[in-house]
């Protein structure tokens, strides 16, 4: 609303999380519109039309999942970060559905949110679908079945553990980011422990191996020394 | 001779007659009002067979004999019936006591694990808004930051147990000495532990070492818990020991250190939940790491066990049993 301070949407029920994020974010140079349910979420995202949705999931009135859903049905694809963990494969298909940009899970560090929501708004093409919600991601000759859990490359079916493929798509639907180890781990293995920067490294190598990338010249992954890994191949969502 | 065949058969039947009538009848009884059996069956059998008998006049007394065994038989099982019903009874009595415990318990150690480090960051909010000198402040702020921690540690912890309760696991082949290598390298990178020595022992023939099927990650997750365990109650002067063997059934990793070792008393509880040993009340964790240990390896249809001894031979050895292929 406000001129070039671009204004993300907060909605979480607890005073607590909002009143002490509201000002981090307003310092880092946006404007905050706090509410506290998802039917008041509904409404101010179509009065305001902000860069930016946070939605907690557990919310009285209307849950976050239900808001986002009505909003993508409204067809007002304006970017979103669903405060929640996506772990089980269902939970997944459910993600995919709903359309959400980013997960973040409780409890976070607030400049993780941060990272998050400048991201989002890098890779946001206003109005347009994100890639989160495509159901086919392509890029080059790799193709990612996302609701049959299946990639082939070269016209040949990837033989991938469910592990590897989670930390593909991951890769796919975030383009162009480095994506740090200890994100991929929150992100697709649900938890970070001390020893799973070792575990992301072991699965990468099995993608490389599958799609056949020499990490000294990458045509997919590449290796951020000290950050972790980026998806450099240009990427179009389908569906 | 046609006589002859003719008493046998009479005689054949004097006695069948009365135990076909009778089982008739119980039988009956059983479908008119079934609620009554096996009581009214075994109570109408003898006298029906002793009237029938009777009227039969020969065989009236076998057939009263072989009444009563049958009622005794029947009157035994059903006794016995009821004493085993009776038997589950206390048996299911003493699970729900014992879960009812075991939550009752958990609760009150997860309550302990809160307790703490939220009074910590309680005390530190209050110094940071009355301090005068930046110095001090700062301190506060490290003081919430490792309450923080703590609390986020314990949680990420309470998140995997309840996570591996639900998710199903992999079940791919997973290269064991790779494994304990991967486990060494990410410990040593630990603070505080890069100078401490850990020793893994891999036999080298019959080479290569059997894979065990199973979650890589989770495995991985399983052994550091272990060897991060063993640093944490070992001091500089101690050698820990990370070994693999097989014994053509299974493949054994055991994770070894010549510690001070755990009290008798503890060693059945530590894979408890949020179980802290009367050694482990000062040590930095979430009481959750052998826990997670333990529920890893039971998804794997493998065993934990433990052996431990305070006085010299001195140490502890942690003792992973999993099934090969």
């Amino acid at each position: 609303m406000s001129l070039d301070r671009p204004t993300i949407l907060l909605a979480d029920d607890d005073p607590t999380i909002s009143d002490s994020l509201a000002p981090f974010l307003e310092r880092a140079g946006f404007h905050v519109l706090a509410v506290s349910d998802g039917v008041s979420a509904l409404e101010k995202a179509q009065a305001h039309h902000p860069e930016l949705i946070i939605l907690d999931v557990l919310m009285p009135r209307m849950d976050g999942r239900e808001t986002l859903r009505r909003l993508r049905k409204l067809n007002i694809w304006t970017p979103t970060i669903l405060l929640t963990q996506v772990g089980e494969a269902s939970e997944r298909a459910l993600a995919l559905e709903e359309g959400a940009d980013d997960y973040l899970n409780k409890p976070f560090d607030p400049h993780e949110l941060l990272a998050r929501i400048r991201a989002v708004l890098r890779r946001a093409r206003p109005g347009e679908r994100s890639l989160s919600a495509a159901w086919l991601l392509t890029a080059n000759d790799l193709s990612l079945d996302r609701r049959a859990r299946r990639a082939t490359y070269a016209g040949k079916v990837l033989e991938l553990t469910p592990k590897a493929f989670a930390v593909l798509e991951h890769l796919m639907t975030h383009p162009d980011e480095a994506i740090s180890r200890e994100r991929l781990l929150d992100v697709v293995w649900g938890w970070e422990y001390p020893a799973g920067t070792r575990t992301v490294d072991t699965r990468m190598a099995e993608l490389r191996r599958a799609l056949s990338d020499d990490p000294a010249e990458p045509r997919f992954i590449e290796t951020i020394p000290g950050e972790g890994y980026r998806f450099i191949a240009p990427v179009r969502g389908e569906g | 001779m046609m006589r002859f065949i003719r008493r046998r058969w009479r005689r054949i039947l004097y006695i069948t007659l009365p135990f076909v009538v009778g089982l008739i009848f119980s039988l009956l009884a059983q479908l008119l009002i079934p609620g009554m059996f096996p009581l009214l069956t075994s109570i109408d059998f003898g006298p029906i067979a002793l009237v029938f008998g009777m009227t039969i006049r020969n065989p009236a007394v076998v057939a009263f004999v072989f009444g009563f065994i049958v009622t005794a038989i029947i009157l035994f099982i059903y006794y016995w019936d009821r004493r085993r019903i009776a038997q589950t009874h206390t048996l299911y009595a003493d699970y729900l006591q014992e879960a009812g415990d075991k939550r009752k318990n958990f609760l009150r150690r997860l309550d302990h694990e809160i307790k703490n480090p939220l009074t910590g960051l309680r005390a530190a909010l209050v110094n940071l808004t009355e301090e005068k000198t930046e110095e001090e402040r700062e301190r506060a702020v490290g003081n919430a930051k490792r309450a923080v921690e703590r609390l986020t540690r314990l949680l990420t912890d309470l998140r995997k147990l309840s996570d591996l309760e639900e998710r199903a696991i992999e079940r791919f082949p997973v290269d064991v000495p790779e494994l304990l290598d991967d486990v060494v390298t990410a410990v040593r990178i630990l603070p505080a532990r890069e100078k401490r020595e850990i020793h893994v022992l891999i036999p080298k023939v019959p080479s290569p070492f059997p894979a065990v099927i199973g979650d890589r990650d989770l495995l991985l997750l399983a052994v550091y818990n272990l060897v991060e365990n063993a640093l944490k109650f070992t001091s500089d002067e101690d050698s820990i020991e990370v070994r693999a063997l097989e014994d053509g059934r299974s493949i054994l990793i055991e994770v070894a250190d010549s510690g001070t070792g755990i009290p008798a008393e503890d060693l059945s509880k530590i894979f408890e939940e949020l179980y802290r040993g009367s050694n482990a009340r000062g040590t930095e964790g979430s009481g959750l790491g052998l826990a997670l240990v333990h529920r890893i390896v039971t998804l794997h249809h493998g065993g934990v066990g433990v052996r431990s001894s305070q006085t010299e031979p001195r140490g502890t050895v942690f003792t992973v049993r999993l099934p090969r292929r």
